[in-house]
């Protein structure tokens, strides 16, 4: 029977790949190039005209720089929600008896904050950086179709509305539509077996999401391949436009097989179809056809930032990118491996051990590329100049946060220690080491690294400062007080832990669950330090006059991107006129 | 050394990747000599596809990029000792064009222009 499957599965592969094959031929894409790229062959920006003025232009533009600013400030946003539920959470498990929260408003917080932080926070701030910076540091002249590009970001609104619906749902609906109570990994049958309509919210809300994040990655594979300016080749193009390619590609096999799971998911709750149920597909398929997305989707989000930190580390230590094709070749290693690792999520249920073995093998393999980057960020710094600025700061942090989030995906990837350890929060402190403390801090890394860009000014160094010390120490007392709580035997995802005191210690687990929420205040604090940074050096701070605001001349690593800066200060200064370009806080004051 | 028909360089920096595959062929090999569990045709077949299936993946596309990247270094090579001076592509070399291992995959970097 099993046997059968497979033929069939077998056939169904051949056949699609026929049509695929079949599409290529006829279908000549180049044609499509949109009209809307506007440009010349000069490889400069140029508007063809006008932005109209106020809000109008935020909602009609198709501008990479702007829509890379609306990701931007929406991956904000969603990262304050989070990070509020975050909070929540750690202050319900100060007490074993839980401090705040009843177990179902718990459950929809956990629920809500995976789910935000990963599709509504992870992904938008990638494309941010990827909308502002792809095109101006292979010096395209906008993405390769800008309105898509616009599309792709404004569904991304309605996604969070329909992802939290739930919240604002619940008190006018008495209740009748609660937040979703999933997990972010909705698992089966539990997900099915809820028949709170908030969860097919929720559901809807995920798909517009990646319906966005596929048509992004669509179009920066285009851009990719297409739009380089003639000297940008594949021997020197940089190494945050390779990541991101990479990436892209990731999405584009891992995303539309989330889509299709959650199709199959909406209709075995509304349709009574069983894909999922005992009698149909069984409950386990869920957690294949999920993690199958769900292991790329991790590295969908941690290889940019590994390329943010790869370009932005050297410019700080004074030297060339060590083994910069180490990095390349590895990274699209870990894109091809991540396909072949998702049951690493499933040691414990109780699947074959041949085939858990076969993940096993894979899983250990993928870990070389990642470690091979880590020694090649090492040793760029060796013997380099190093300058400690907020970014470089955030740089080193993220290395030595990835190598612990690294070392223990790897004890994990293990199976018998899997199989002690699954579930337990060491699973939430290894993966909460590298979504905060490597893809959040190269998040921060990049927005301090491209502030004078993107903004024209300069942010406060000092506080730029201690929002990473803070970061940095709340990220490792928060999520080491994590690791430990794991071997301890904590379960997570409990709203309480009232266990009995001869099964594990009560008292330490809790002095542990203490420790965590004492470093989440301290990474609390560091975020509101970050926000007033922002949002006061961008209104205030001092104009950055030079277009070398990080003295990169000096050692020949001046990207493209700040040269386009360069020109930009400068055609503004010598014609005086208005520059149609200018970000947007800039453009309203000074201009309007 | 020609191995692959890649340059000594290229074949370094190609290593990076040789060590994932090794570790995949070691855990195939040690597989096949020592069945902990037993085999079956269709689980058993399952484990090596997975690994096989990874293994031919992960050599492929290492062996494209490398293509890519060492066809658009040569390239870039020779490009510079046409012009000794550096002066702007094209300009006097005239070979700005007609790049064929780089056209291969970018097609495109000439006609950004077609609006
Ligand atoms: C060095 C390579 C890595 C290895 C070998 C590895 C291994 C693992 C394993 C085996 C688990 C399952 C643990 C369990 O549930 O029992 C796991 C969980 C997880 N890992 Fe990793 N990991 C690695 C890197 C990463 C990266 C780069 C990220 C994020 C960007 C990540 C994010 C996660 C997440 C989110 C989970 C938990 C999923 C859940 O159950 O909710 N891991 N990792
Ligand atoms: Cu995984």
């Amino acid at each position: 029977m099993a046997a059968g499957d497979l033929v069939l599965t077998g056939l169904m592969a051949v056949l699609l790949v026929g049509i695929a094959a079949l599409l290529t031929r006829i279908e000549n894409w180049r044609s499509y190039t949109p009209l809307a790229g506007g440009g010349t062959a000069t490889g400069e920006t140029v508007v063809h005209r006008e932005k109209p003025a106020g809000i109008v232009r935020w909602l009609t533009t198709v501008d990479h720089k702007d829509i890379g600013l609306l990701y931007g400030v929406y991956a904000v946003i969603a990262f304050a929600v989070g990070g509020i539920m975050a909070m929540l959470i750690r202050l319900q498990l100060v007490t074993p008896g839980g401090a705040l929260l009843g177990a179902n408003a718990y459950n929809s917080i956990l629920t809500s904050h995976g789910i935000t932080m990963l599709f509504l926070f992870g992904t938008p701030i990638i494309a941010a950086f990827a909308n502002y910076f792809i095109p101006l540091l292979i010096g395209a002249d906008d993405m390769a179709f800008p309105r898509i590009n616009a599309i792709a970001f404004w569904l991304l609104p309605p996604a969070a509305l329909l992802i939290w619906a739930g919240f604002f749902l619940a008190p006018v609906t008495e209740n009748m539509i609660e937040p979703a109570q999933t997990a972010w990994t909705m698992y089966t049958p539990l997900s099915v077996e809820q028949t709170n309509p908030g969860v097919d919210l929720m559901l809807l809300g995920l798909h517009l999401s990646g319906v966005a994040a596929t048509m992004g990655a669509i179009n920066f594979i285009a851009t990719v391949f297409t739009e380089r300016a003639e000297e940008v080749t594949w021997a020197n193009l940089d190494i945050f436009s390779w990541t991101i390619l990479t990436q892209s590609a990731l999405i584009l096999f891992a995303f539309p097989l989330l889509g299709s799971a959650i199709v199959m998911l909406l209709l075995d709750r509304n349709l009574a179809t069983t894909f999922f149920a005992v009698e149909g597909g069984g409950p386990l398929l869920w957690q294949h056809l999920f993690w199958f997305f769900g292991h790329p989707e991790v590295y969908i989000l941690v290889l940019p930032p590994m390329g943010l930190v790869s370009l932005i580390l050297p410019k700080f230590a004074g030297r060339k990118l060590f083994g910069f094709k180490f990095v390349v070749y590895s990274t699209l290693a870990i894109g091809v491996l991540s396909f072949g690792v998702w049951a690493h999520h499933m040691f414990s249920t109780g699947m074959d051990p041949r085939l858990r073995a076969s993940f096993m093998a894979v899983s250990l393999a993928i870990a070389i590329p990642s470690a091979v980057k880590t020694f090649n960020w090492i040793t760029t710094m060796w013997n380099g100049r190093l300058r400690l600025t907020s970014p470089m700061l955030f740089c080193i942090g993220f290395i030595s946060n990835f190598i612990i989030g690294g070392v223990t995906g790897v004890f994990l990837a293990a199976i018998p220690v899997d199989l002690v350890l699954h579930d337990t929060y060491y699973v939430v402190g290894h993966f909460h080491y590298i979504v905060m403390g490597a893809i959040g801090f190269a998040a921060f890394a990049g927005i301090y690294y491209w502030f004078p860009v993107f903004t024209g000014r300069m942010y406060q160094r000092t506080l730029g400062k201690a929002h990473f010390w803070l970061s940095m120490i709340g990220t490792n007392v928060t999520f080491f007080a994590m690791l430990a709580l794991g071997y301890l035997g904590m379960p997570r995802r409990y709203a309480t832990y009232q266990f009995d005191g001869a099964i594990a210690p009560l008292a330490q687990v809790q002095t542990y669950h203490l420790l965590a929420t004492v470093g989440a205040v301290l990474l609390f604090v560091g975020q509101l330090i970050f926000v007033w940074n922002v949002v006061q050096s961008w209104l205030e701070g001092p104009k950055v006059e030079d277009g070398d605001p990080w003295d990169l001349e000096r050692d020949g690593m001046l990207d493209r991107e700040f040269q386009w800066f360069d020109r930009k200060l400068e055609t503004a200064v010598t014609d005086g006129g208005e520059d149609e370009e200018q970000s947007a806080l800039t453009g309203a004051r000074s201009d309007d | 050394m020609a191995l692959f028909g890649f340059e000594k360089d290229t074949l370094l920096d190609l290593t990076v990747n040789v060590i994932p595959l090794g570790i995949i062929l070691f855990f195939i090999a040690a597989f096949a000599v020592v069945p902990a569990f037993g085999t079956d045709p269709v689980f058993t077949g399952m484990q090596f596809a997975l690994m096989i299936s990874m293994f031919l993946l992960l050599a492929v596309l290492t062996y494209y990029a490398g293509r890519a990247i060492e066809g658009a270094e040569q390239e870039q090579e020779s490009l510079e000792e046409a012009s000794a001076v550096n002066e702007p592509e094209g300009e006097v070399t005239g070979l700005e064009d007609g790049d064929d291992a780089e056209a291969e995959l970018d097609d495109a970097s000439a006609d950004g222009d077609d609006e």
